[in-house]
């Protein structure tokens, strides 16, 4: 099993043995641990670019590929805690990790976490767009 | 031209708030787009009410029945009689979703906080990180869906094959039908751009000032009566994507002009512009406000 999955499985136990209301508590405890923007690339997030034009958010995005491993750079608005906890979720888990297992990893991870009740339909889409634009990235990342 | 809104009891400051949010007559009700800014901090004593996970019926396509509106208010000691104050995120739109429906199940006593999160943190006042409080339970009692405020597609087609008048709220891309053309773009989609024919376009942030409060009754007069050319007795229909930035101008129409007859047409644009035969139109309406005014992000509709 790759580490993404490990990964996966390891946050997934960590939001199952919560409340659906408490889950949101660790979603929060996410979005707050989302490293801040590194200062070299403020000024492409303020000249607007890499923006993930799939989310009405601003949500600002740079996948590094290191030698094959990539690392996820977001910025995402304060006010928009849910997108930030559920971008740093997916940095987290792919963070260091091989492509190959970021591109690899299961489509529906978004469902995973148990918050679809807490957050409704709506939104879960919102985030399986982003989850999908990370994705798409990191592949281009090899391509490049 | 108007010097007050038509309905300025409606309407409370954040010092308003901050005096009678513990008052046993008042609840104080949050309502977001993000589902976490509660748990970040909100008024003392707030309850949380969420449009789509709360307010929405989780299978078919419509708001929660009466009986469900009434266990909700009920769970939340909220009582026939108490007096509601809804604020929120992004100029207290989704709040304005969710004062809508409580009028349309007929609650009386309906206010809204200028300004909304936006105005409470910038007046420097206290966010409260407490779990959501449980009060004690009511036996509220829902009225039947008030439909004076409430269209549904046969009307709004009914509506516009007379040539009444109709708001499309949206942003000058949706409106004129661009936006669908962006690649990879899952917002609550329609498989045609455009618009109702015949409806001009405010969009509907174009009624805030910076500061999340609304413009004032002279300015807003002049928005919607001026250059969008509604007439104040004429009916009147709101619509967006979904039916909630049009809930928006429905309260500005209804609470701050004080138009009498106006509607929010919840179907909106994921219904229009999803129905075999109905009328489109694309490109600048004839009556297509000045779309260089436009400036507000915050213009489109997606929960992400």
């Amino acid at each position: 099993m790759s580490a993404v999955n490990e990964r996966i499985d390891e946050i997934v136990g960590e939001f199952a043995e919560l409340e659906p209301r408490e889950r949101l508590e660790l979603l929060l405890e996410f979005a707050e641990k989302l490293a801040p923007l590194p200062e070299h690339y403020r000024a492409q997030r303020d000249a607007g670019l890499n923006r993930v034009h799939e989310c009405q958010t601003p949500v600002f995005l740079w996948v590094e590929n290191q030698g094959g491993r990539v690392n996820i750079i977001a910025d995402v608005a304060p006010e928009a805690p849910t997108v930030k906890g559920f971008v740093s979720i997916l940095a987290d888990i792919y963070h260091g990790a091989p492509a190959a297992d970021v591109i690899a990893a299961p489509a529906d991870i978004v469902q995973r976490f148990g918050l679809t009740e807490a957050l409704g339909m709506v939104r879960m889409r919102g985030l399986q767009a982003i989850s999908q634009h990370i994705r798409r990235r990191v592949a281009e990342s090899i391509a490049n | 031209m108007a010097k007050e809104y038509a309905n300025p009891e409606v309407l409370v400051s954040t010092a308003w708030v901050a005096e009678h949010h513990a008052d046993p007559n008042v609840r104080v009700i949050e309502s977001d787009e993000d589902v976490l800014l509660y748990q970040m901090g909100h008024v003392p004593g707030a309850v949380k009410i969420d449009w789509h996970t709360d307010l929405q019926d989780q299978v078919v396509r419509d708001y929660i029945d009466k009986r469900r509106f009434a266990e909700l208010c009920s769970s939340k000691g909220i009582s026939n009689d108490t007096t509601v104050v809804f604020y929120g995120d992004k100029n207290n739109w989704w709040a304005c979703y969710a004062f809508w429906v409580f009028k349309l199940y007929g609650h009386k006593d309906c206010r809204l906080m200028n300004g909304g999160r936006k105005r409470w943190e910038a007046d420097g006042r206290a966010w409260s990180r407490e779990p959501e409080p449980n009060y004690p339970r009511t036996s509220y009692v829902a009225g039947d869906p008030d439909l004076s405020i409430r269209a549904f597609q046969p009307e709004v087609l009914k509506h516009q094959q007379k040539g009444r008048p109709l708001v499309d709220v949206r942003s000058p891309g949706e409106y004129t039908g661009e936006l669908l053309h962006m690649a990879d773009y899952p917002q609550e989609g329609a498989l045609r751009g455009g618009h109702i024919p015949g409806a001009c376009n405010v969009p509907w942030s174009r009624s805030v000032n910076d500061d999340g409060t609304f413009k004032s009754p002279k300015e807003l007069e002049k928005l919607y009566a001026g250059e969008a050319g509604l007439k104040r007795r004429a009916p009147v229909i709101a619509y967006c994507r979904i039916g909630e930035r049009s809930s928006h101008t429905w309260f500005v129409l209804q609470y701050l002009l004080g138009f009498p007859k106006v509607k929010n047409y919840d179907g909106s644009w994921t219904e229009w512009g999803n129905t075999v035969g109905v009328p489109i139109e694309k490109g600048p309406g004839p009556k297509t406000t000045d779309l260089a005014a436009s400036k507000s992000p915050e213009t489109a509709e997606s929960t992400s």
